[in-house]
């Protein structure tokens, strides 16, 4: 059982990681930063390290939500994996959708309800539940957004050149935030390491202590913290482009700049509140971030409706995942059949999932597609161009080597772009 | 309190980000003065960009200087 479950764990973990692969590889990805393929290599090499840096989020998971130990309930694998069970299958559904939902909420919404179901309601810390999950759930995207708010204006207003004569507007050269966002988006990676793969060596710790094999309160072993950052770093390799597309594009028109100010606030408040033990959504900063850098820039508009669906996804995460976990809990209960069940239920949605993915992704090639695409032109065609250079292998030929002179970034440039842009790969 | 973190979260979040961003705008600002074809321009603009590039890494190395337990203990 305990074996099943480290290994559930261990893929929920490479969920996480594909899962939030465009929290940091989206912006730079959409200003053409960073060339797909590298931008999501670099993020997994990043997230490896990151696990290895602070382990307090762990710490935080493991003794946390739950009451664990001789003076609480005590919490079974069983437990865990039902609450694992629910973490994946929503996981998998907001991923199919192009959500950016928290897979930290996925993941303490699925133990939460398979806690109830399984033990009862008393089991569940409340306290240190709405202290450590729901607060900085509300405030951790306001601070990053507001942050990311202010670095925007801050970058444009320190960039913006006008000739001291005429008065009139000087070439720009923003083209240094490009640049600069390589490094950026680099920081967030390294912060998703330190804060998301510590939830599943958390997790891991949990079943470890609660089968008897680890002290109580004790921090997680090193076979622990490598396996999770190598099953991370995975994930995130194998890249989810869906996310990453809803990102980049779907909330606002990602500048160089805007990318720059939104990363720099990502990577801060992630990085912070990693220190301080707090598990955080790293989902939820990065998309504070770029919502509040896209009210920063002027003439930008932020698409409302996005954001909404987002922030409705991030309201159904725990419960939706509870939801599942305590079903899952129901039937563990009943058993070694009703494990099996589970085990076996789990697979085939997961299974059946991935295919409903791969036969939607031959259908981002059609023309409807194109046309929903609308300003975040430069962005589909880089993605379709991944994507197709997946499928063939060969089609790196002119698409790879987008013309991103830095000169491309100047504020009247929208219509010209485009234009070149339109004519692109289809 | 987890009051008192998340004000101190908020606070460490401003402060890095802003000085990140402000110092790299401030570099690539210098930088664009600095590869201007025409008009004047003393002789300490590139270098001086390159100081602000300069500290802007400083700074994150510093932020992650903070972080790592190995090296804060």
């Amino acid at each position: 059982m305990v074996a099943l479950v480290i290994s559930l764990a261990l893929f929920f973990d490479f969920t996480n990681g594909f899962h939030d692969t465009a929290n940091a590889m989206a912006t730079p990805i959409a200003t053409g930063a960073i060339k797909p393929k590298t931008a999501v290599a670099l993020a997994a090499v990043l997230n490896l390290v990151g696990a290895y840096l602070s382990t307090e989020v762990a710490k935080t998971v493991s003794g946390g939500i739950i009451k664990e130990g001789s003076d609480g309930i005590q919490i079974t694998p069983e437990i865990i994996f039902a609450g694992l069970m629910g973490a994946i299958l929503w996981n998998m559904i907001t991923w199919l959708k192009g959500l950016p939902s928290s897979s930290s909420h996925a993941l303490f919404g699925g133990l939460i309800g398979a806690a109830i179901a399984g033990i009862g309601i008393h089991s569940i810390n409340f306290e240190s539940l709405i202290q450590k999950v729901i607060l900085p759930a509300i405030f951790a995207p306001i601070i990053a957004g507001g942050v990311a708010y202010l670095c925007t204006k801050l970058a444009y207003a320190l960039t913006s050149r006008h000739d001291p004569e005429s008065g009139s507007k000087l070439t720009q050269k923003r083209g240094g935030f490009r640049t600069g966002q390589i490094f950026t988006s680099s920081l967030v990676a390294l912060a998703h390491g330190t804060n998301d793969a510590q939830k599943t060596m958390g997790i891991i710790t949990l079943v470890l202590i609660s089968a008897g094999l680890q002290q109580p309160g004790s921090g997680p072993q090193l076979w622990v913290i490598t396996t999770c950052a190598l099953a991370i770093a995975i994930g995130t390799y194998s890249g989810g482009w869906r996310i990453i597309r809803t990102m980049g594009s779907g909330l606002t028109d990602v500048k160089p700049a805007q990318g720059f100010a939104a990363e720099s606030s990502t990577a801060s408040a992630i990085l912070a509140s990693s220190h301080l033990g707090f598990a955080l959504s790293t989902t939820q900063v990065a998309s504070g971030s770029v919502i509040g850098s896209g009210i920063g820039r002027r003439g930008t508009t932020v698409q409302w409706g996005t954001a909404g669906k987002i922030a409705l996804g991030w309201l159904f995460t725990l419960p939706a995942a509870g939801i599942v976990g305590a079903l899952t809990a129901l039937l563990v209960k009943t058993g070694v059949v009703g494990v099996i069940i589970a085990a076996v239920a789990g697979t085939a949605a997961v299974t059946y999932m991935f295919l409903h993915s791969k036969k939607s992704r031959v259908g981002h090639h059609n023309a409807v597609e194109v046309e929903e695409a609308g300003q975040a032109v430069q962005f589909r065609k880089k993605k379709k161009a991944a994507a197709a250079s997946r499928a063939k292998d060969e089609a790196t030929s002119g698409v790879e080597h987008e013309p991103v002179v830095s000169g491309v970034e100047h504020e009247p440039v929208v219509s010209g772009v485009k234009d070149e842009q339109k004519d692109g790969p289809s | 309190m987890k009051w008192l973190e998340l004000v101190q979260v908020a606070g460490a979040t401003l402060i890095a980000a802003v000085t990140v961003v402000v110092l790299y705008s401030l570099g690539v600002r210098l930088t664009a003065i600095a590869g201007d074809v025409s008009g004047r321009k003393p002789v300490w603009v590139r270098p001086l960009a390159i100081v602000c590039f300069a500290l802007c890494g400083l700074a994150v190395m510093f932020g992650l200087y903070l972080i790592i337990p190995y090296f804060s203990k």
